[in-house]
């Protein structure tokens, strides 16, 4: 655990309730979050992946104690956050902000532009005076290219691009450290992304912003992060740099999730034409022994199905696998 | 005309009238998908995309209306009366959608939904019908396929009810499958599964297939040709190496530099087209990308570009004859 981490957590879970499937419908424990730990540095882009329910918005939630964490540790500039009450938690609000996927749907349809910004500054520095709060919304509005006359507006009348400027002004208003962005840019249209994505490249170097972005395409996290997490069933598989994750994925889910990006250039995307993976995520409430991914893995063995591989160093890589070191050879 | 033209579509129009007056949705579009081809069409939100098959299905909501003609296999089935398209549909030509959920009965069992459609175009007996679908299913490659039948949809992962939507459209041999978006909803790697089935139910039955997406990633890896679609217009069609590699429309272009690729060098910012796709209420004199295009010269606000040939069957509608490669990243 370094020092200087913005952020730790550490073997955090968060399990749901849920019922299972039969006729007596037992209660079955759903574990969104299992056993993760990982830092974030100051002013480092934290990228997140995995398939649709590996555990990305559930994680991101329970950072910002959106949602209760059911065990392990969240600590900001080392203040342990679980533990905290409502109260206590107010002030370090401040520090954490989340931009959600879908733009507009995140957006109160009743309130008006600078309402929708100036909310987060009442509810979390109620003592700011009108004037003062007015032009901090203006000054966001702008820093996310947002016109000044566009402040009385209502949701429902901008685009999805606009919307999601909306979004990331209202996450920015209270000078945040860090800023939690689930799928910001998955609903938005191909021409708007790059947009988007460029603004919270600026506004990551203008005001010194830490990001964990959380992503479904890896080609985009591979733009904007400076280290990688995988996800798959709520667990772990591996934490690496970009770079190195990118060139040499060790992890074998990682490969598998690289193997099937689609690459626009037809000759490219034709000789990548390999056998995919017939295999599906299996249930998330009948996590198979061992490693988590084995039932879909090349390598699997009878190590796989006994033991859960821990996440461990190699070549300065975090990687939850028995048989990574035959990736890394 | 290509002499192996499957499906015609000339002048294609279609117009929706709402309160606000009407949309243009698809204005005079030309195309044709061969048989066996894949015919990939992308576009962003809001192109046209949909509406162009919905018009050609049949589907279109009750406030649109097509105009034009589509012809199958030589005869014309634009705004057939409803009967003689409910049978073209099951027999010739089927669609499939992003959401298969939507397109499903979720109070029915799969098999149930499945034989229905054979009972109704091929007068079948159950028994018949339903080895029919074992067979459907097992050849989208879903196992212990005579079990399943009796699942309902919900009991089924997003991308096993995309392959049952594509079992349940193959049933009735249809010579046109219209995938509208087929793997936008799923991850990568099932998506990864559902392009290969395509592709493989292609070489198998040589079906035609019109794969429509955002994504040309996708598009690359599966179509022969492609038609690239912008404000209810088609503003380039090519081969598909010819597209990727020669592009010669300035939305191509935008397209293709802003996404961030796998494929390439990691840059520090991202080309981007400014502004945002018009409004199709308003008819533009000019050219529709107009407002957004790097090239612009005055006789692109005044004229709309035709859809020409520029060599090759490489078709585009652009006024400008420079070269393209001005699209930088914006500082
Ligand atoms: N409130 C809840 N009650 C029960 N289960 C839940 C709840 N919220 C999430 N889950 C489950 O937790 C798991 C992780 O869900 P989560 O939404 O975090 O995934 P995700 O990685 O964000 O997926 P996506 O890519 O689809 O956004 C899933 O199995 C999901 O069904
Ligand atoms: N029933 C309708 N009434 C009015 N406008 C419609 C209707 N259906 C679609 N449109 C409009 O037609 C245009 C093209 O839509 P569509 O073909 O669905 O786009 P996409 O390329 O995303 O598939 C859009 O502007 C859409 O809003
Ligand atoms: S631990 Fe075994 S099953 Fe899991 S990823 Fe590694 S090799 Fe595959
Ligand atoms: S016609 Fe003119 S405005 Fe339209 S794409 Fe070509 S150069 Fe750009
Ligand atoms: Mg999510
Ligand atoms: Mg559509």
């Amino acid at each position: 655990m370094s020092e200087s981490a913005l952020l730790e957590v550490r073997d955090l879970d968060v399990h749901f309730p849920v019922r299972g499937p039969g006729l007596l419908r037992p209660m079955l424990t759903l574990r969104a979050v299992d056993q993760v730990s990982f830092d974030v540095q100051p002013g480092e882009v934290l990228g997140v992946v995995g398939e649709s329910g590996c555990g990305k918005s559930t994680l991101s939630r329970a950072l910002l104690r959106l949602i209760p964490t059911t065990a392990g540790s969240v600590r900001l500039h080392g203040v342990e956050l679980t533990t905290l009450d409502r109260a206590a938690m107010r002030p370090l609000r401040r520090s954490m902000q989340m931009v959600f996927q879908d733009p507009l749907a995140s957006l109160d349809p009743r309130m008006t532009v600078g309402e929708i910004i100036a909310e987060p500054l009442k509810a979390l520095l109620p003592r700011m005076g009108r004037a003062e709060r007015e032009q901090r919304v203006l000054r966001t509005m702008q820093q996310v290219g947002l016109l000044p006359a566009q402040i009385n507006r209502y949701p429902h009348e901008f685009s999805g691009g606009q919307a999601q400027r909306i979004g990331i002004a209202r996450a920015l208003v209270v000078e945040p450290e860090l800023v939690v962005c689930d799928e910001p840019v998955s609903a938005l249209d191909v021409s708007i992304k790059s947009q988007v994505i460029n603004l919270l490249l600026d506004l990551r170097a203008e005001l010194g912003l830490t990001y964990i972005f959380v992503a479904h395409d890896l080609a985009t996290v591979r733009h904007i992060a400076d280290r990688v997490m995988v996800l798959y069933l709520g667990r772990v598989m591996e934490i690496t740099d970009r770079d190195a994750l990118y060139a040499r994925p060790l992890h074998p889910y990682t490969r598998l999730l690289l193997s099937a990006v689609p690459i626009p250039d037809p000759t490219i995307a034709r000789r990548r034409r390999a056998a995919p993976s017939r295999d599906e995520l299996p249930s998330p409430l009948a996590l198979p022994s061992g490693c988590a991914f084995r039932t879909r893995c090349p390598l699997a063995d009878a190590r796989c199905v006994a033991e859960r591989p821990i996440l461990r160093e190699i070549d300065g890589r975090y990687v939850a696998c028995h048989h990574a070191e035959a990736a890394a050879a | 005309m290509a002499a192996d033209a499957l499906l015609e579509v000339r002048n294609l129009s279609v117009r929706f009238a709402t309160g606000d007056g009407p949309v243009y949705a698809v204005n005079d579009l030309d195309l044709e998908v061969r048989r066996g081809e894949v015919l990939g069409m992308v576009g962003e939100s809001g192109s046209g995309k949909s509406q162009t098959w919905l018009a050609v299905m049949g589907l279109l909501a009750k406030n649109g209306r097509a105009e034009g003609s589509v012809c199958l296999g030589g005869k014309e089935i634009l705004n057939l009366p409803q009967r003689a398209l409910t049978r073209l549909r099951g027999d010739r030509m089927a669609m499939i959608f992003q959401d298969p959920m939507t397109a499903m009965n979720p109070f029915l069992t799969v098999g149930r939904q499945m034989t229905e459609v054979l009972e109704w175009h091929r007068h079948l007996s159950r028994r018949e019908a339903r080895a029919r679908c074992v067979a459907a299913l097992e050849s989208v490659h879903i196992s212990d396929a005579a079990r399943r039948l009796s699942m309902y949809p919900h009991e089924f992962s997003g991308g096993m009810r995309q392959r049952v939507m594509i079992a349940t459209a193959l049933l009735t041999e249809p010579e046109l499958l219209i995938c509208d978006e087929p793997t936008t909803a799923l991850d990568v790697t099932v998506q990864a599964q559902i392009l290969a089935l395509l592709d493989e139910l292609r070489q198998r039955f040589g079906t035609a297939i019109v794969l429509v997406t955002h994504d040309l990633g996708v598009i690359a890896q599966l179509a022969d040709r492609v038609t690239v679609m912008y404000a209810g217009r088609q503003v380039e069609q090519a081969e598909v190496h010819s597209l990727y590699g020669a592009y010669r429309h300035p939305y191509t272009e935008g397209l293709l530099r802003s996404v961030p690729r796998l494929d390439e060098p990691r840059s520090a910012r991202l080309a981007t087209i400014p502004g945002r796709p018009p409004d199709l209420a308003s008819r533009p004199a000019g050219c529709p990308f107009e407002p957004r295009c790097a090239y612009v010269t005055e006789i692109c606000r005044q004229q709309m570009p035709p859809l020409v040939s520029v060599g090759d069957a490489h078709l585009r509608a652009c006024h400008y004859d420079g070269a393209l490669g001005r699209l930088e990243p914006d500082a």
